[in-house]
Order: C-alpha cells, then structure tokens, then sequence
C-alpha cells in the first residue's frame, strides 16, 4: 500500500461522489452509502471568515453537542437519526438516512384535513414534552427540523427530531422557554393563520410535560421582550 | 458463508467477517491471535448484534489507525475497543475478545482488497463449523447487551437493538 495514498483525506474524496442536498451557513448536507446503508453526511466546512483557531475550537464543540443531544433523546426514546460515524478531523457526522418521511413544514402545507393536524399538533407538544424533560434544548425548533414517517400505519404518529447543532442541555425554564418562543415564531411566519394549532400544541405540551407551568411562564414573559415590544414592566 | 464489504471511506480496505460455532479450541485460537498467525479480529458473537455493527467498528477502527489516533495498540484490538461503551480497553477485551471457554467466535478481518485472502487457511485453524456470518444474531445475548449497554426499554420505542448499540459505539468519544 503506498504510504502517500493512506495519508491523503479519505471523507473529503468520499463526499465529491455523495450527493450534495442542502448547502448551509453553517454546513453542507450530503447523502450517500455508508457502509451498506443509505446515509445523511452532515459536514461542517471551515469558515473562513473566522479566526483558524476559534473556527475550529466552535466547530468541534458545535458537532460534540449535536451528538451529544441525539444520543440523549434516544436514550430517552425521542426519535431522533442513529449516528453511525463522527469524523472529528473534518467535522462530518455520518447519521442514519430517515426515508420515507416528509418535513412537518410541507406535510402542514398541504395537509387539508384539519383533525389529522390538530393530531399532529397533538404529538408535536407530546415529544417536545419529552425532550424537554429530559433537559435537551433544541435550539432551532422549527417545522422543517422535524419529520413525519409516511407509511400506511395512520394511526400512530411518527415524529423524528433533525439538526441538533444548536442544542444544548440545560435544565432552566427560561432556556425550554426561549425554545418553544423560536418555535412560535418560525411556526407562525411559516405556516399562516395557524394560531390555534399551536395553541393546542401548547396546551399538549403542557398536559404531557412534567415541569410544564414554569416554563409556559417564561414563555409568556419571553414574547414580551423580543422585538418591536415595549419593556414597560 | 462469509462475509465480506468494502469499507467505502478507506476504498483500498475490505472487511471479511466469519463466524464459527461448536468451536473447541478457543483457547488455541486466543493465543494465535495474540502472537499473530491469525491476523484478526477474535470476537464473542454473543455480544454481537448484527454485522453491520462489527462494520461500524472496523470503520471506526480503519479511521483512527489512518490519522493515528487509535487507542490500543493494533487495528484489531481497536476494533474489540470500539465495540465496547466504556473507555476501559482492557474490560472491552474481557467482555468482547474471545475468553477460553467460549464456543463460538466471530473473527474479523481488514485486508486490502487487491489482496487475495486465504480464508482457508484460517478455517483450518478453527476446529469448529463455519455458520452464515447473518445467523449471529441466533448467538446474540441480548439482555447481556442491553444490560452492559444500559439499554433502557423506552429505548427501545425509536429503534433497534442495534441501533441502540451503534449509537453508543459512534458516540462513546463524546458521550
């Protein structure tokens, strides 16, 4: 085996047949094979507008936390994709592929049956429920980091949590709070008139979240700061 | 019978998996491990879940020997290293590598894929029956597993065994 041919970077030669899904600010989405299996690579690429050594030290921390959190919500049975393989010299996660799946954001937009989306809302508080009891903060709740398993079982919900590269645990209502106000927020812009859906995924929320009344207060305190709002106390 | 995949990060390697049962000479096997005429991977398959788990290890593996970052010794005590969801190498070899009594043995390699491989050669050594690499879950101690993985059964409500194991195995470093 020539000696030059190992040294040279194995994932980098890897992701130039994988097929590029999504580029981001903060990292590039591939697909691929992974060791028989149909894979979701998330690569963190160098920033170069950041200083070398912050860039990397950020990076590295940001992708030890992402994994960090996924394991955590399995272990406390919130889906989430199995890691199969973390690459810490270029930052690429290697995660399992969820096929047959739709994005909450494009199942609500042309979901018309309004009973199967209050049952999605439904579900929605149920996990984020969990996870927050579990001391995970999503940090980028939104409704296209969340999917739904399509298949014929319509009975039962299927929901898998993505992209926990800005979560972290905490245990302060404050934080679940902030969490569940980005949700509101990227909810409501997202997906028009659907007040009373989140509404009752809050109230779901609620009845299934053990600390719930806490942080549905800082909720309440946090839409008051925020933008455009007046700090009279 | 057995089998055998390309590592598609490291295209130069190919993993060759094979499993044996009714072994008797597990001790013989262990010392020609260690002294190296059986260039592999010696691994209880009762601890094994499914192949694609032993794969995930030998990626693992590959990855670290070629950036130099492994933390035992050779490539297939990382490999053992790697299936373990402690730090500790040296329970990881007690509870994977195979002991004296054992009668089963799951052996892997990591070979270049030009190379020809005498597998033959290594069966001769194995006094026992060669079975499908895929009939290792017939061997799987699963509550031995969920009990050394602390698999706990709300776990269980978003996946498998295995990817329970997987999981941890890809995340100890972190975890």
């Amino acid at each position: 085996m020539a000696q030059s041919n190992s040294l040279k970077a194995s994932v980098p030669s890897y992701l130039k047949d994988a097929q590029l899904i999504k580029q981001g600010a903060e990292a590039r989405v591939y697909r691929g094979t992974f060791l028989g299996r149909s894979v979701i690579i998330k690569e963190r690429f160098p920033k170069l507008y950041r200083h070398p050594e912050v860039d990397e030290k950020l990076t590295r921390r940001r992708t030890t936390q992402e994994v960090r959190s996924i394991l955590r919500c399995r272990r406390a049975g919130i889906n989430a994709p199995v890691v199969y393989f973390v690459d810490y010299t270029t930052h690429c996660i290697f995660l399992e592929d969820i096929i047959h799946s739709v994005s909450v954001r494009d199942h609500i937009a042309s979901e018309e049956n309004p009973q199967r989306l209050q049952a999605l809302a439904d579900k929605i508080g149920e996990v984020l429920a969990q996870m927050h009891d579990e001391d995970v903060i999503h940090g980028d709740l939104t409704t296209s980091n969340m999917l739904l398993i399509t298949g014929a079982d319509q009975q039962h919900i299927h929901l898998v949590l993505i992209d926990f590269g800005l979560s972290y645990i905490s245990a302060l209502a404050e934080d679940k709070g902030v969490d569940l106000y980005v949700l509101e927020k990227a909810f409501l812009s997202t997906h028009p008139k659907t007040e009373t859906l989140f509404e009752r995924l809050l109230k779901s929320y609620t009845a299934s979240s053990k600390k719930s009344s806490a942080v549905i207060k800082k909720l309440d305190e946090v839409r008051l700061r925020g933008r455009k709002r007046s700090m009279v106390g | 019978m057995q089998l055998t995949h390309d590592l598609e990060l490291f295209p130069v390697y190919t993993v060759t998996q094979l499993l044996f049962r009714d072994v008797k000479n597990a001790t013989e096997l262990r010392k020609m491990a260690v002294n190296g005429e059986i260039k592999g991977a010696l691994i209880n398959p009762s601890m094994v879940v499914d192949a694609f788990q032993i794969l995930v290890a030998a990626n693992k593996a590959v990855h670290l020997h070629k950036i130099g970052k492994m933390k035992t010794r050779s490539l297939y005590s990382e490999i053992i290293f790697n299936l373990s969801p402690t730090n500790n190498i040296s329970e990881a070899f007690k509870r994977f590598g195979i002991s004296d009594s054992d009668s089963a043995v799951h052996i892997v390699l990591v070979h270049n894929k030009e190379e020809t491989l005498n597998i033959d050669d290594i069966i001769s050594k194995v006094d026992g029956q060669q079975i499908a690499v895929d009939q290792v879950s017939d061997l799987t101690d699963a509550a031995k597993i969920k009990k050394l993985y602390k698999v706990a059964p709300q776990e269980e409500k978003c996946g498998s065994l295995l990817d329970a194991v997987v999981c941890r195995m890809a995340t100890k470093d972190v975890a």
